[in-house]
């Protein structure tokens, strides 16, 4: 990422911060704890994006051989699970505020988890085998088939079940029902979280070649 | 805990991360540059 792309991230999201708690009016009920909103979800986007991104770079090293694709796909899968992590327990602090309890199993708590678990068996897939190809060949195959259940535990299961959640931002009658200003913050959180993830992921990939782990190392 | 508070811990939280990110950047791109 170039300089005037990272010096506008830091701004960006330092704006996002200021917006979040002094522009963005809070929702009626929830008060001050809506404002997780601008972080718990933006966290949960970026999980998915992350590993949306990590299959495709899986495709990318199964059509290429190229050990730099391999390491692209790991490296979102890190962070994919480190953004999984962060919505979950944004989650259970929102969770024991409105609910009473951290954690109460209910279906999108689940279904992040249930995610998160199927990812991080990915590092013990990695873990077990020594030959970088085979290594790339098997992770690029795990994280194309880990994906294909994405949807149904991202979009489908919370959705079919009663869930204490609160509805998602684009509910099933297709409107986007949310106070402009908080739109907008929320919007601009979700393209900041979006930009740290595209730095992160950078950074990541990069130094996993330059370290040797993966890539041509040279 | 105010709001005020909250913002300056999540701005200093926030600076500390992109603090760290742009020296890791800038180590990975060596002496000369990529």
């Amino acid at each position: 990422m170039g300089t005037i792309l990272k010096t506008g991230l830091g701004l960006w999201m330092s704006l996002v911060l200021v917006g979040a708690f002094c522009y963005a009016p809070t929702a009626v009920g929830l008060r001050e704890l809506s404002r997780i909103i601008y972080f718990h979800v933006p966290a949960a986007w970026v999980a998915v994006l992350a590993y949306g991104v990590a299959m495709v770079e899986g495709v990318y090293y199964l059509r290429r051989r190229d050990l730099r694709f391999d390491a692209k796909s790991s490296a979102a899968v890190e962070l994919g699970t480190l953004f999984a992590l962060l919505a979950t327990i944004t989650g259970a602090l929102f969770a024991r505020e409105t609910w009473g309890v951290y954690w109460n199993w209910d279906p999108r708590q689940t279904t992040i988890v249930a995610l998160f678990f199927i990812y991080l068996a990915y590092f013990s897939l990695r873990g077990t085998l020594a030959d970088a190809h085979r290594r790339a060949r098997l992770s690029a195959v795990y994280v194309v088939f880990a994906f294909s259940v994405v949807p149904f535990l991202v979009f489908i299961l919370p959705r079919a079940y009663v869930t204490l959640h609160p509805s998602p931002l684009l509910n099933t009658g297709g409107r986007v029902d949310m106070n402009p200003q908080m739109l907008l913050v929320f919007l601009a959180a979700l393209a900041g979280f979006t930009g740290i993830f595209a730095w992160m992921h950078n950074l990541r990939w990069r130094a996993e070649v330059l370290l040797g782990g993966d890539g041509d190392g040279d | 805990m105010g709001t005020n508070t909250v913002l300056t811990v999540s701005l200093l939280t926030w600076f500390g991360l992109f603090a760290y990110l742009w020296h890791i950047d800038r180590k990975l791109k060596g002496p000369k540059g990529q």
